[in-house]
Order: structure tokens, then sequence, then C-alpha cells
């Protein structure tokens, strides 16, 4: 009772130490510019997705495409924070538009979707409705708002990309964080190996399966059962057949019984 | 003991059968429901093949039936006591390297996994293995999978001492080491952003572990026990309670998760969002399940029980086959939520 208290103790501390993943939420489209389904009368310049939280720097892509089939998304989507957006060619024709898109939401699930919007016939010119100019200043102002909100994200993103490139790294704490609290972990893990070891074993055999057990079975484990498990599946063939030379080891099973 | 086990022969196809069922639920769920939440493709963005698309939650399901098994059978000595060896001895012999296998089963599928995600977030060829850096280095979902499979690969170090030093590696350690690699699983799942955030992790911390804690202490014990009465006689009290517990920690957490993490959603508005999204109409299905899990659960429980106390012969086996299976159909669609849109 009391072992298994120690190990419960140990463990809660190891959950303690459980890295504090932010797993973020799954990202929601919230509005665009231009609207699904809207009717313009003038071609956008470009098209902006905001979402209900920031988007993941790298992944993103944006296409848009006209009844004929042809692409009008002009180089690749530019992330920032929350909004994505592409630069458009000069649209033509009129018609109806698909916008399609695909992001990496922020809880790392690839979140696709399409919305429309319709050119009206008048506007073969691009008058540049949603003129970029106006935009820089209330960009963080109205981040959910739908209906003008994309006007603003055109200028300045070389700057905020940057910055929210930053931000994301060190909100996800990295790839080299990742390391460390797997290194730390399974120290912990194998410190609680050696002293559950120590106390469960009599004293004869005590100090000598401490020592270098923790690393020799792992090593035997790498060239043992790894390709078993790796082509076979969980056949259990193959677990009948392949542990037998250690079933043999075991011939010690009678001092089992001293177990407590 | 006066009765005798039936031939090693036939215990292994009984063995064989639990689990295979099991499994073959799992996956037939997985693909299933996978399918019926595959993103539609959109114009214009190249969508990843067939192979990742059916590929990954296939690989994804592995995953949780391995992370099940090592949790499972790491549970058995726990539940036979450590009273008798001479009689538990012969079939934790069997057990021990099978759990080593399952934990490296886990940790190659927990590798595979990161892998194949790489490969659907940057479709139309091979991941190279600077992609691969990148997405870990990115993507807490590639960090989640590494430090699970670190923990099985402990597991499996751990389960390797157990083959060579028998009980004297104490049963506890290895079912933390196991459930603390199941830690980092919901992390590839929905999140919400809020303050109920927390909250909603450690409902679904919760119901990882005690999922894994219920079916993988079921399948063990009747993949391994069945043809004992007089372990049975031991263990499935044991593991009555346990599995009492899962089921209400299971259900109640369940419930939480879904519908809050719905409820946090923007731009979701329960009850509607139940029948109209993915999200919510697998949330119903996995409360179907559950719900048909409680009358097999209380008929082994409450007419078998008794009997197996007294040593009699049942139909344990069956009634657990067929409760193994809902709970292989209850996993294959929990990979299915992780991934379905919630909006």
């Amino acid at each position: 009772m009391r072992r298994l208290l120690t190990v419960l103790l140990l463990a809660c501390a190891a959950m303690g130490v459980v890295p504090p993943y932010a797993a973020q939420a799954h990202n929601v489209l919230v509005g665009s510019d231009p609207a699904d389904g809207a009717t313009l009368a003038a071609a956008p310049r470009q098209v902006t997705l905001v979402f209900d939280q920031a988007v993941r720097q790298g992944y993103a892509r944006i296409e848009v495409t006209g009844a004929d089939g042809a692409s009008w998304a002009d180089g690749d989507a530019v992330v920032a924070a929350e909004r994505v957006s592409v630069k458009l060619k000069p649209l033509t024709g009129s018609g109806t538009y698909v916008v399609g898109y695909r992001i990496l939401s922020a809880d790392g699930h690839p979140v696709t979707g399409r919305l429309t919007f319709v050119l009206g016939t008048a506007s073969t010119t691009t008058s540049a409705a949603p003129s970029p100019g106006t935009g820089t200043g209330a960009a963080g102002s109205d981040a959910g708002a739908s209906s003008g909100a994309g006007a603003s994200s055109g200028t300045g993103t070389g700057s905020a990309e940057a910055g929210a490139a930053a931000a994301e790294a060190a909100a996800n704490g990295g790839a080299g964080m990742a390391v460390v609290w797997i290194v730390g972990a399974l120290l912990l893990l194998a410190a609680g190996t050696v002293v559950a070891l120590r106390r469960a074993a009599p004293s004869p055999g005590g100090s000598s399966p401490a020592g270098p057990s923790p690393a020799a079975p792992s090593g035997a484990s790498t060239s043992g059962p790894a390709p078993g498990a790796g082509t076979s599946g969980p056949a259990p063939r193959a677990g009948t057949s392949g542990p037998a030379p250690g079933a043999s080891v075991l011939g010690g099973a009678g001092d089992e019984g001293a177990r407590p | 003991m006066s009765v005798t086990a039936p031939p090693l022969a036939r215990q292994r196809t009984g063995g064989l059968l639990v689990a295979g069922v099991f499994g073959v639920c799992a996956v037939a769920a997985a693909v299933a429901a996978g399918t019926f939440t595959a993103q539609e493709s959109v114009p214009g963005i190249p969508m990843p093949g067939p192979f990742v698309t059916v590929g990954l939650p296939v690989v994804r399901v592995l995953l949780d039936l391995a992370a099940v098994a090592v949790v499972g059978l790491s549970l058995l000595p726990k539940l036979l006591g450590f009273d008798a060896p001479e009689r538990t001895e012969p079939v934790l012999l069997r057990v021990r390297p099978l759990a080593v296998i399952a934990a490296w089963v886990w940790a190659i599928c927990a590798l595979l996994t990161i892998v194949l995600q790489t490969a659907e977030l940057n479709p139309g060829g091979v991941p190279t293995f600077g992609m691969i850096a990148a997405y870990v280095g990115d993507v807490g979902t590639g960090q989640g999978l590494l430090f699970s499979a670190a923990c099985a690969l402990a597991a499996a170090g751990i389960g390797l001492m157990a083959v060579r030093f028998g009980e004297k590696v104490p049963a506890e350690l290895r079912v933390i080491v196991a459930l603390f690699g199941l830690l980092p699983i919901p992390v590839t799942g929905h999140a919400v952003n809020s303050v109920w955030h927390d909250p909603i992790m450690i409902s679904m911390e919760i119901h990882v572990m005690g999922a894994a804690a219920w079916s993988g202490g079921l399948v063990a014990t009747a993949a391994f026990l069945a043809p004992h009465r007089d372990l049975l006689a031991v263990a499935l009290p044991r593991f009555s309670r346990l599995a009492t517990l899962c089921l209400l920690l299971v259900g109640l957490s369940g419930l939480v998760t879904g519908l809050g993490t719905m409820a946090l959603t923007p731009g979701v508005t329960l009850p509607d969002a139940i029948v109209t999204s993915h999200y919510g109409l697998l949330v119903v299905v996995k409360t179907a399940l559950v719900a048909a899990l409680v009358p097999l659960a209380a008929h082994i429980r409450f007419r078998l029980l008794p009997a197996v106390r007294q040593g009699r012969a049942t139909a344990l086996a069956r009634w657990a086959t067929a409760e193994v299976g809902v709970m292989g159909l209850a996993y294959g669609v929990a990979v299915a939520i992780t991934r379905a849109s919630i909006a």
C-alpha cells in the first residue's frame, strides 16, 4: 500500500511537470471580405478571411477560382494574426467566383472551406473598392466584425508577420522546449524505476539490477522485439515465439513468492 | 483446484477472438466515421491523397488500441494480486512480453502518425525530414505525439524489465507510465479558446485515461482470464469496481467535453449543432455507444459476477466479447471526432 502511494505521488509530481501544451482551439471562419454570397459591383483587389483567432504561419493557402476554372489568386496567402489574405489578379469576367481555403488551425488541424462571391456585370474595371489606404489604423479594433473588417489587412503585413511568427514560437515553446520536457520526464521515470526496483528487490539482488538495468534492457529492446512489432504488427504469434528465451531466464520465478 | 483449464490452443483462440473483435470493430468504425467526416474537396486547393486520408485514421486507431493494450496488460497483475504466484505466473508469463510488443506498436504508430499528419499538411508528395521536423517544431500535436512515443518506449523498457525480473517491477509503475503516455493524446484533439480551456482539458484527460483503463482491463481480463475460473473469481470483482468508476467518469467527462467544446466554439449554437455538425453527430453516436455498454456491463456485473465469484462456469467470454466490440466501435468514432469539424 505504501508503495502504491509512493508511485502515485511520483506520478502526480510528474503530471505537474507535464509540458504546458497550450492546446489552442480550432479556428472558425467568422468573416470575410468579400462576404460569402455577396454580389459585388467592382472587382476586389484581394480576398481576406477573418478567423476567430490567430492562424498558424506557413501552411495557409487561398485559391480563387472563376466559373471557367481559371485561377485568379496572385501569389501566396499572407497570414497576419487572425487574417489571411491573398491578392487577386484583375478580375475580368463577371460571374461567380469560388474562394477555397485551407489553413492550419491553432490546435493543429487543417481546416478547409469555401465561399463564393458574384461579380456584377457592370464592373470589369478594377476600381479598387476596398482601398488599402484606409486600413492600417483600424486593423486591431474591429477584429470580429465581418462587414468592413477585411479592408484593412493588406498593408504593413511584413513586420506584422515577423512579429506574429515570434509570438507564435514563444507561445508554443518550440521544439527545443519539447525536447527538454521529454528528457526531463524520461529522467524522472528512470529515477522512479530505479527507486521502485531498489525498494522491491530483496537485499542480495538489490544492488546489481538497479545500476545497469535501466540501460541494458532498453538497449536490448531496440534489437529485440522492435522488428517483430514493426513488420508483423500486433500479431501475438511473434509474442509467443519471441520471448521464449526470456522466459527461461525467469527461471528464478521461485523467489517471486518472497514478494510481500 | 479441481477445475482444469482448457488446453492452451483453445485459450489462444478465445483470447485472439476478443482482441480481434476489439481491433476489427475499432478500425472499421474509424474508417467509416473518417469517411463520413472527410473534408470536402475545395476547388484550387490540393488535397492529400487516399493513402493519407485512409491511412491516418487507421494508424491513429492502431495507436489507441496499442495504448489500450499496454494499459490493460499492465493492469492485469494488479487485478490478479500477488498472493498466489504459482497460479498467476503461468498467465503473466504470457502477458508481459505482449505488453512490451504493444508498447513498441504504440511508439511506432505515434511516429507514423506524425509522418502522416505532415503529409496531410503538405499534399502532393512524400514528406521530407525537414517538413517533419518543422511540423514537430511548429505544431503542438506533433510534440504531443512525440512525447507519447517517448512514454511508450519507456513503457517498453519497463515492460522488458518486468519480463526479466517478474513482479519485482511494480505493476503500479507500469500502469502509471502507460497512463502518462496517454496524457498528451488530448492535445491532438479539439480545444476551446476560453477560460474553460483548462477544465475541459482536464475533463478530456480523465476521459482518455478512464476509457483506456476500462476497455484495456476488460480486454485483458476476457482474453487471458476467461478460461481460468479460479483467477477470474479473484480478478473480476476487482475489475468490476474499477469499471463502475470508469463508466461514470468516461460518460460524464465525455458529455462535458463534447457539449462544452461545442458551446464555446464561436458560431455554434446549441442544441442545433448537435444534429447539424459532424462533431455533434459523432457526440450523439458515442453517447449511444456508451448507453449500449451499460446493459452489457450491468449483465456481467449483476448476473454473471456472483457465479464467477463462486467459481462456476459462465458465459462471460461471450458477453465480454460483445462489450469489447462496442468499445472498439467507440474508439473508432473517437478517432474521427478528434478531427471532425465543429461548426
